[in-house]
């Protein structure tokens, strides 16, 4: 009651007060939103991938950019996998060209309709076996380069350029930094290797479903997991490192001010501390005032960082090349619940303090 | 509600060896229930951090303070607390209110710590307020009240848990002598209506005469015991 009465009192004192709470919880969460964009960025439609294991060509180091599977391999990677359900898929970065003139790349990944290769579409409809010049195209693509479905783009790879129809749009996020168009594993090859001819390679990788595929491996094959796959996307790896770091330091170092924060406040509040034990309230007493005041001013800022947060995510989307940025639920309520559980460690720190306050201090001096 | 206080022997030292002050010197006294007793002295005569000891804010280097027989110097912690919370009601010199608080928050501040019945709480303090004048002051922040608003206040709050003991540090120091006489006649009848304990520190002689004895202090030391002319 006291804490709360004195918030109400002290408008301007908490508002500044709540406004640090807000700014360091924006600070954080923008940085893990950050971190988590970029994660994304890297590779969400591997992540989306409808597999539990991944096939490389066992002389590629796990890199999708040099695998390249025979169909010989693929049929034994699906004979000897033991998976329930395989499915070959192609890659390739090809360029466009934007209608701002600007030549950007994007991923290109080659499918069989009717596979676990296949993605959901969201708008628009499947490729079907007859659409050798259709295109699905994730919502990033689109996004970046200003078309819809029903219009036409040209994909260049190498000297050879061809003009595809996009049938439908996705949302399976972009592939080794790009964003993704998904067509026929014909197509892929025609294009990749500029031939259907026995002997061309026929798949970059191979999907897998199952239960224990990763880590098994055959001749000219080895299989691993979607994250450990992931994790050898090329400058992944690197990128992780430096994004966890930011993370755990933006964590730390929020939480570190939060918390001395609020250590800051209830040491000056020893006066009134003193006032108070001295007409008979207990260390508890005065503790859980203290505690109902930072909790609140914490929640406050909190409650204004998240969705400052997700805003600035939205408003971000809308720009042509956004930043990468992306928010997870998990990454709401862990950063909320962490700069909470600092805000209470700074009252919980201050505890002793608290305890030690003398309440012959009350009577301002002695004789 | 019938209290005793008896203290014995009381010594205060702060500091240790050349540094050491002595507050209090061996003071004993007793006092009888519906008493109103004043205790005067010089700055530095050790009046108050007496009124400290026996307020529990303090411990007693030496001696012994019996409330109803029980030996207060020897409480500490939450048993302390329980003391200063339901036996005794301090007044302090400078008032000492929570300054976000309006006067009658201040006054509920002793029920909630108190754990009271907060309907009988707020009639309480109506009544406090209203018996000092202070009824129509009862919404105004402790800041917005003059100096002598707000030692009526922290008078009410000391009131506020119906203590048995009543300590009081200077009261009138920031009214006028109209107010101050005002006020003290009511912390009397108050204490003698109740058969409580009023003690009262004060510079003011003319406060002091009020009193049904007067206590004299001088460098730590009891040295004069005066029952008023009206005691």
């Amino acid at each position: 009651m006291i804490g709360f009465l004195e918030i109400r009192r002290r408008k301007l004192q908490f508002a500044l007060v709540g406004l640090i709470v807000t700014l360091i919880s924006y600070l954080v969460l923008m940085i893990n939103g950050l971190g988590v964009g970029l994660n994304e960025q890297a590779g969400r439609a591997l992540r989306n991938f409808d597999a539990d294991a991944i096939a490389y060509s066992d002389r590629a180091g796990l890199s999708v950019i040099r695998s390249e599977l025979s169909a010989e391999t693929v049929e034994r990677i699906e004979a000897e996998s033991g998976a329930r359900e395989s499915a070959p898929l192609g890659y390739m970065a090809v360029n466009y060209t934007r209608n701002d003139g600007k030549v950007k790349s994007a991923a290109v990944l080659g499918y069989d309709p009717g596979t676990i290769g296949e993605p959901p579409v969201t708008e628009g409809r499947p490729l079907t076996p007859a659409d050798a010049d259709g295109l699905l195209a994730d919502r990033q693509f689109l996004r970046a380069s200003g078309l819809k479905v029903g219009d036409t783009v040209r994909l260049a790879i190498r000297l050879q350029e061809r003009e595809f129809t996009i049938v439908g749009e996705l949302n399976e996020g972009a592939f080794f930094f790009q964003p993704s168009v998904y067509m026929l594993r014909s197509t892929w090859q025609e294009m990749k290797y500029g031939t259907n001819a026995p002997g061309t390679p026929v798949a970059s990788v191979v999907l897998l479903k199952g239960d224990g595929l990763a880590g098994k491996r055959g001749a000219g094959w080895e299989a691993v997991s979607k994250s450990t796959a992931f994790a050898n996307i090329e400058g992944v790896s690197g990128q992780q490192s430096t994004v966890q770091a930011l993370q755990v330091f933006g964590y730390l170092i929020g939480g570190l001010v939060i918390g001395v924060f609020f250590y800051v406040l209830t040491l000056q509040k020893t006066p009134q501390i003193g006032v108070l034990k001295a007409v008979g309230a207990t260390t508890g007493f005065i503790f859980r005032q203290l505690l109902v005041q930072a909790l609140l001013v914490a929640l406050g800022g909190v409650a204004i960082a998240v969705p400052l947060a997700w805003l600035t995510n939205e408003g971000i989307k809308q720009v042509p090349d956004p930043v990468p940025i992306a928010f997870t639920t998990g990454t709401f309520v862990t950063t909320s619940a962490l700069l909470l559980l600092m805000a209470v460690l700074g009252v919980l720190f201050s505890g002793r303090q608290v305890a030690k306050v003398d309440p012959i201090i009350a009577l301002g001096q002695q004789q | 509600m019938s209290i005793r206080l008896k203290v014995e022997n009381l010594e205060k030292i702060y500091g240790e060896g050349e540094r050491a002050v002595h507050a209090v010197r061996g003071v004993s006294f007793a006092t009888e229930p519906g008493e109103f007793v004043a205790i005067v002295g010089p700055s530095g005569s050790g009046k108050t951090t007496m009124l400290a000891m026996i307020g529990g804010l303090l411990t007693p280097t030496r001696g012994t303070i019996e409330v109803n027989g029980r030996d207060i110097a020897r409480l500490r912690g939450k048993e302390l607390a329980e003391y200063r919370r339901q036996k005794v009601g301090f007044v302090f010199q400078a008032n000492n209110l929570l300054p976000y608080l309006t006067a009658r928050e201040n006054l509920l501040v002793m029920a909630r710590i108190n754990g009271s019945d907060l309907k009988a709480a707020r009639a309480r303090a109506d009544q406090l307020l209203e018996e000092l004048g202070l009824a129509a002051r009862r919404d105004a922040l402790a800041t917005e009240l003059s100096g002598g608003e707000r030692q009526r206040v922290a008078i009410a709050r000391a009131l506020m848990n119906d203590p048995e003991l009543v300590l009081v540090d200077e009261p009138t120091a920031s009214l006028d002598s109209a107010r101050g006489k005002q006020v003290v006649e009511s912390l009397i009848a108050e204490v003698k209506g109740r058969d409580k304990l009023g003690l009262m520190v004060t510079h003011d002689m003319a406060m002091a005469e009020m009193a049904d004895r007067v206590l004299e202090m001088h460098d730590g030391q009891l040295v004069a015991h005066t029952v008023a002319a009206r005691g």
